[in-house]
């Protein structure tokens, strides 16, 4: 039937080989667990190729967006501990809108999680194309910072933003 | 590098206590909701270091499963425990 | 001790030290918000640096990356769950704290 050829001719190699290398890891390596293990990861990629499309990922990019990621996500860690720390507690938040280019779907989702690690930001809430964002610092240019995030976001998923803010 | 392992353990622990402070004051059911953050973070920490440490492999796996059970259990507070609105005397 | 061990204590201890900062921040801040900044940002960090001492130490290219994959799956976990309570504690209409 058209439906299973449509699945078989959509099957993601790349993700057959994230779910087979994530078996590998959580079994430490037990040979004898492929027994469950293959069958499991054919199925997992079957399943997840039905609820959510192939998408295309710009694979070079992957390493220099970990980099940033990795910097960011410690400096966001180390900007909110000095707060915890000092006696004053320096906080002086609010509620920022920022408008998405992110169409609905993958990236716009990894975009809201990365959003809550990076340095003085929060998604707090998304409305139609609206993310709204909290933020601990109204005195930071907490806008430029969104935009260049999305930028790098897009870039991952080989997606190009039609005008950059920055 | 074992004591130092014991040390660390007694010290997530301590903290994850502490963080017990949050849960008693609340106000709102969400400021429970996040200690129950904090402990499924640290109890992932705890478990890693104590697999480590006693070179116990199977921590690892309580440890996934930790990671795992902590947000479901967020979800399902989100999503169906959490009253709407706000009880008036929860309220900061 | 010898050169990798200082290197594992050295991040065991900073990831101990940024889980102080987290739970600092869920008891010291104002609101349900900032809270969430601290725990989510602090502890994911926090452990991201205990499971690269732990790496160090394992010896096994294979735990090391067992270790990773769960922190990864605990950095996901958190980022989705911190928006979720800041969504539902705003349609609830808890206020946000303001200097």
């Amino acid at each position: 039937m058209t439906r299973t050829a449509s699945v078989f001719s959509r099957f993601p190699l790349p993700r057959l080989l994230a779910f087979a290398l994530t078996w590998w890891l959580i079994t430490e390596g037990a040979a004898a667990s492929w027994m469950i293990g293959a069958p499991a990861v054919v199925l997992a990629t079957l399943i997840s190729a039905r609820l959510l499309p192939p998408q295309r990922l710009a694979w070079a990019g992957l390493a220099p967006f970990a980099g940033f990621f990795l910097r960011h996500s410690l400096l966001g860690a180390v900007d909110v501990a000095q707060r915890a720390f000092r006696p004053a507690r320096p906080l002086d938040p609010a509620v920022i809108d920022y408008p998405l280019q992110l169409q609905p779907g993958l990236p716009r989702v990894f975009m809201l999680n990365v959003v809550s690690l990076l340095p003085g930001t929060l998604s707090a809430d998304l409305e139609a194309d609206c993310l709204r964002v909290h933020v601990l610092d109204a005195g930071q240019d907490n806008p430029a910072q969104l935009a260049h995030l999305e930028a790098r976001v897009a870039g991952l998923f080989g997606l190009t933003l039609t005008h950059n803010i920055n | 590098m074992p004591d130092l392992y014991h040390a660390l353990t007694l010290f997530l622990l301590l903290n994850l206590g502490a963080g017990l402070w949050r849960v008693v004051q609340g106000p709102t059911a969400a400021d429970r909701m996040l200690a129950a953050q904090l402990f499924g973070t640290t109890a992932v920490a705890i478990l890693l270091v104590l697999a480590q440490a006693g070179g116990v492999a199977a921590l690892r796996d309580v440890a996934l499963v930790f990671a795992l059970l902590a947000a479901v259990a967020a979800v399902a507070f989100v999503r169906r425990a959490w009253p709407q609105p706000e009880d008036e005397h929860d309220r900061p | 001790m010898t050169g990798p061990d200082y290197l594992s204590a050295l991040l065991l201890l900073a990831g101990a030290l940024f889980f102080l900062a987290g739970t600092l921040g869920l008891l010291r801040f104002p609101d349900v918000y900032t809270r969430l900044h601290a725990l989510t940002k602090a502890d994911n960090v926090g452990l991201g640096l205990i499971v690269l001492g732990l790496a160090l130490q394992s010896g096994s290219w294979l735990v090391a990356g067992k270790l990773v994959l769960i922190w990864l799956l605990v950095l996901l976990a958190g980022a989705s769950v911190a928006h979720l309570i800041a969504r539902g504690a705003r349609q609830r209409g808890i206020p946000e704290w303001r200097r």
